[in-house]
């Protein structure tokens, strides 16, 4: 634990020592490399090898946290790899500066580390301050191009965000004031502490906790009437930022919510209470991005929405738990890895033709065939055709949905193809646009492509993996650390 | 006998001391605006040098005009005797019955103003005229101030007001002490009513008055005046350490313990006086009625705080008297729109937060030290830190500092109001009640994250949605004060520690933004719509 928070220090140190902007990539990618295997050596012996799950005052890890410190190293060292090419190249055609790049690649360290604070952290008042500091360490990523939208991305990216994790404190507040009258003196703010004892914290302190930590925390995972922020900083930020956002961070602020319900039903001894808000906050979030996504012109903003509502999607299997919580985690993992593989997709679409709109990029198949073809597999991932892992998830959901709330199941399903209408139509039209004669380069296969394809693969190929009875019994551990 | 001769003795060291506290805020006020200054001493040689000198009468002046200098000198020598300021008087205790006093000092200048007018010229009349204003405004506000601590102590002697302590017991006295201060202040022809140093004929008041006179009658009216500021620092410095009166039965080393008090309490005084003196300017005349509204407002609520507490026993902690300290300044930067204001009443807001958890400190046992440490980092933080990174950012962009809003001012204060209301009904609503012991703090605590949430929402500016921000804030340190209490420190200093962060990230964010746009209403951001 210590020696990964070390190296990712060293990681946001470095590149302020460092004179050429080279040198500064090439060190912070290895630096990366070491920190997540070093995250990885921590988090696979609890996620795979059935190693017991510990906890003291400080510090936490179990199957859960394991399986989002694993999400966060694999997307941080994917996009750090990107960023290597995407900096290096912004730089090359004077978009950055040498400061701007030093910015980057230290405050990119310090959001990862703070990420990963954020799953470790066992006291819940660490729990938040990690969660304020990802705010605060990633404002300056969306607001790294010194433009007018982009700063405004990040102006109203960090009011939303720190209002709505403040007003979260005096949830977990609360929850720490049930824990203290207890009688605990010492651990009464632990994680753990509160989960153990869950049975005999006083309800009704912790339903106004649960009031606030869900909006509070809610604005972060990008719930619909708090979500303002997200297209803007999704849309303006650097595209390996984007997926960081889109494929991590939200899911990240989503952990500690559902750690609280967890925390919650165990105090009022059933989980429908909690239930209802997921399932009515997550509807919300599928119907809005499923309008929202009709009248797009943006493909960053387009694949922003499409976060809303697989936050949407995943809230929704929360609230259907148990069982829907095996979809969720499964579902998880899916958006994890297709969402990032989308934005670098995004990333390499704005490189080259240096603009968001869709109407504006001509030629994408003849001059960018690798970058269209991967993420026209990304987008077919991402609407849960088949063999996608997300196509799994969404069945179990689904199966278990008309099973509780049929009409509803419906509704969704029409909501979900129209998500799917538009993103193929928007992907199509962008892959397929037409072309105006201007000749450009046509692209070679670059680490990007090998990054995307990395992430598809595993996309296509884990279905296979999870519904086996290996991979059933592995998101069955999962699901059992906060199933009530 | 021992008795009387004591109170000789502290009328002779106030007659003997008063030259020297008129000079001494002379030179320490030289030396606060980098000058050397008079040795505080010279008074006294001034005073002989114009008793030495040939007198001049205007021509007009009548025997009034001669009688002036001894009543007004004889009044201030009265004032002396009664007030205790070394000793409390024992056995003459009935002497110092406020309305003696206040009758005493209204002679007083009921005769100056006499002899401004007899003197014939127009200037004399001018500063008359405004004494007898300031004079009439502020006597309402004196009898506020004695009435409170007389309702009290159940006693009209300044004395038996002074013996009984009330302090300590009764936070909300310190309303009245500021009132008294404020009294002083215009009674004394000090900053900001009167220019004592000026001779101006558009601003001079009391030296308006005495401008026609000269020799040893100018000389007498000078050392009038010194007599009655010395007089009114020991009063307040006594109302404020009760327990530094002696006993008048004391022997000879009490004696001397006594005058070397008085001497300390005469420096600490003028000291502040300067101080003042040296950030505070002059206000307009015109303007004076305000500064006499606000010390009658501060007297009338501590009677009225007097008066509740008196007959609802009502019982009050210094906490409760921050809370509402707390609440008063979070409301003034709800309705301010100037941006430097709100930075200054975000510095009181987060000085009384700080002060709730002292206070707490001293009556909380087990939890004081950790008490202790929370209000010293809140100083540290939101009294130094945040302002000091926040007045940088203002400081590149001074022109646009009124800040833009959907309401007006007044329409907020009851917007605050409301908010205030519903903070109260949540409160005894909420089912936490019963186990919190400051119930105060929490309704706190709730309004302040109310407030600072509308703030954010009525308001257009950034620096405003930042503040917003910050009340939201300071109300969560005061949750956590009445939830958790205790939080291990590296916790609690990573808090403060996120508290600057956001500020600074904040700050940094929005010179970009005024970079940019070149204005900071955050109705311009409204570029990103689709």
């Amino acid at each position: 634990m210590v020696i990964a928070s070390i190296i990712f220090l060293f990681g946001a140190l470095l590149p302020q020592f460092l004179k050429s902007e080279k040198n500064i990539r090439l060190s912070s990618v290895w630096i990366a490399v070491l920190g997540g295997l070093a995250v990885f050596n921590l988090s696979f012996p609890v996620l795979f090898f059935a190693e017991p799950a510990w906890s003291d005052s400080w510090w936490m890890i179990d199957s859960f946290s394991a399986l989002m410190a694993s999400l966060i190293a694999f997307v941080y060292m994917a996009s750090m790899f990107v960023s290597y090419r995407y900096i290096g190249y912004e730089y090359r055609e004077n978009i950055l500066n040498v400061s701007q790049v030093k910015t980057y690649f230290s405050l990119i360290s310090l959001f990862a580390l703070s990420m990963l604070a954020v799953v470790f952290f066992n006291n819940t008042i660490l729990v938040w301050l990690a969660l304020e500091s990802t705010t605060l360490f990633s404002t300056f990523l969306v607001g790294l191009y010194k433009k007018r939208t982009s700063v405004e991305a990040a102006w109203k990216y960090i009011i939303l965000c720190s209002t709505g994790i403040t007003l979260g404190f005096a949830g977990v507040l609360l929850a720490n004031y049930a824990g203290h009258l207890l009688g605990d003196e010492s651990n009464f703010s632990s994680m753990t502490f509160l989960t153990d004892n869950a049975g005999s914290l006083d309800p009704n302190i912790l339903r106004w906790a649960f009031v606030f930590i869900f909006v509070g925390f809610g604005t972060k995972i990008g719930l619909v009437p708090m979500h303002t922020w997200l297209p803007d900083a999704h849309s303006k930020a650097p595209s390996p930022i984007s997926a960081l956002f889109s494929g991590v961070l939200l899911n990240v602020a989503l952990y500690v919510v559902i750690r609280f319900k967890h925390i919650v039903d165990g105090s009022l001894g059933q989980p429908d209470w909690t239930n209802r808000f997921f399932l009515i906050f997550g509807l919300m979030s599928i119907v809005l991005p499923a309008l929202a996504m009709l009248i797009q012109n943006n493909y960053k903003r387009a694949l922003a929405y499409s976060s809303i509502e697989h936050m949407g999607l995943i809230s929704l299997a929360v609230a259907l738990s148990p069982l829907g919580l095996v979809a969720a985690f499964i579902h998880m993992i899916g958006h994890t890895f297709t969402k990032s593989a989308l934005f670098f997709g995004a990333g390499e679409f704005l490189l080259k033709w240096k603009t968001t709109k869709i109407e504006k990029v001509k030629g994408a198949m003849k001059y960018a065939p690798y970058s269209s073809a991967l993420f026209l597999l990304g987008v077919l991932a991402i609407i849960a055709v088949p063999p996608s892992v997300l196509f799994a998830s969404e069945f179990i959901l689904f199966s278990r949905m008309f099973f509780a709330h049929w009409p509803l199941a419906v509704f969704v399903l029409v909501m979900l193809s129209l998500v799917a209408f538009a993103m193929l139509r928007l992907s199509l039209m962008l892959v397929f646009g037409s072309e105006d004669g201007k000749k450009m380069k046509v692209e070679k296969w670059n680490i990007t492509h090998t990054v995307m394809a990395v992430e598809l693969a595993f996309v296509f190929s884990a279905p296979f993996f999870l519904t086996s009875p290996a991979g059933l019994a592995f998101v069955e551990s999962l699901v059992k650390t906060v199933s009530y | 006998m021992m008795q009387i001769s004591n109170l000789l003795i502290q009328f002779l060291f106030i007659v003997a001391a008063a030259p020297f506290a008129a000079g001494l805020v002379r030179f320490i006020k030289a030396r606060f605006q980098g000058r050397k200054g008079a040795s505080p001493f010279l008074a006294y040689v001034s005073l002989a040098t114009l008793f030495k000198k040939e007198m001049v009468f205007p021509k007009a002046s009548s025997w009034v005009f001669r009688v002036v200098p001894f009543v007004v000198l004889a009044s201030s020598l009265c004032f002396a005797f009664l007030v205790p300021t070394i000793f409390h008087s024992g056995n003459l205790i009935f002497t110092s019955d406020f309305l003696v006093v206040a009758g005493v000092l209204m002679f007083g200048s009921i005769f100056l103003v006499l002899g401004g007018l007899d003197s014939g010229s127009a200037f004399g009349g001018m500063g008359a005229s405004r004494e007898m204003t300031i004079a009439a405004l502020l006597e309402p506000t004196m009898i506020m101030v004695f009435a409170a601590f007389g309702l009290l102590s159940h006693s009209f002697t300044i004395d038996g007001m002074m013996v009984s302590g009330l302090i300590s017991a009764n936070p909300f006295l310190i309303l009245s002490i500021v009132a008294l201060v404020l009294l002083a202040l215009g009674e004394n022809a000090r900053y900001p009513v009167d220019n004592p140093a000026t001779h101006l004929e558009l601003t001079m008041v009391h030296e308006a008055m005495i401008l026609e006179y000269s020799g040893p009658f100018l000389a007498m009216l000078e050392y009038a005046s010194a007599i009655k500021l010395t007089v009114f620092s020991f009063l307040i410095c006594n109302f404020i350490f009760p327990g530094t009166l002696l006993d008048p039965a004391v022997g000879i080393s009490g004696i001397a313990a006594g005058i070397i008090l008085g001497i300390i309490k005469v420096i600490a005084v003028m000291a502040l006086l300067a101080l003042l003196e040296s950030v505070i300017v002059k206000m307009r005349f015109y303007r004076i009625n305000e500064f006499v509204s606000i010390s009658f407002f501060v007297a009338f609520f501590g009677m009225a705080a007097a008066v509740l507490a008196k007959s609802m026993d009502f019982i009050s902690n210094y906490y409760t008297f921050f809370v509402a300290l707390t609440i008063l300044f979070t409301v003034l930067i709800f309705g301010n729109l100037r941006t430097r204001p709100v930075l200054r009443y975000y510095i009181f807001s987060s000085l009384s937060i700080a002060g709730i958890a002292a206070s707490l400190g001293f009556s909380e046992i087990q939890d004081a030290a950790h008490l202790f440490f929370f209000a010293a980092v809140t100083i540290l933080v939101k009294v130094f830190g945040v302002p000091f990174l926040i007045k940088g950012m203002l400081k590149k962009y001074d022109k646009t500092n009124q800040a833009k809003t959907f309401l007006r001012p007044a329409s907020s204060y009851l917007l605050a109001a409301i908010i205030l209301v519903v903070a109260f009904f949540v409160t005894i609503r909420i089912p936490l009640v019963g186990g919190i012991a400051w119930v105060s703090i929490l309704f706190a605590s709730i309004a302040l994250i109310l407030m600072g949430t509308m703030k954010m929402v009525i308001m257009r500016n950034i620096c405003s949605q930042i503040i917003g921000l910050l009340v939201l804030e300071n109300g969560l340190a005061l949750f956590t004060l009445v939830t958790v209490k205790t939080l291990p420190v590296v916790v609690e200093l990573g808090i403060f520690a996120v508290t600057l962060i956001s500020v600074f990230v904040l700050s940094k964010l929005s010179t970009h933004i005024r970079e940019l746009y070149g204005s900071t209403d955050t109705e311009e951001l409204r570029n990103l719509i689709d």
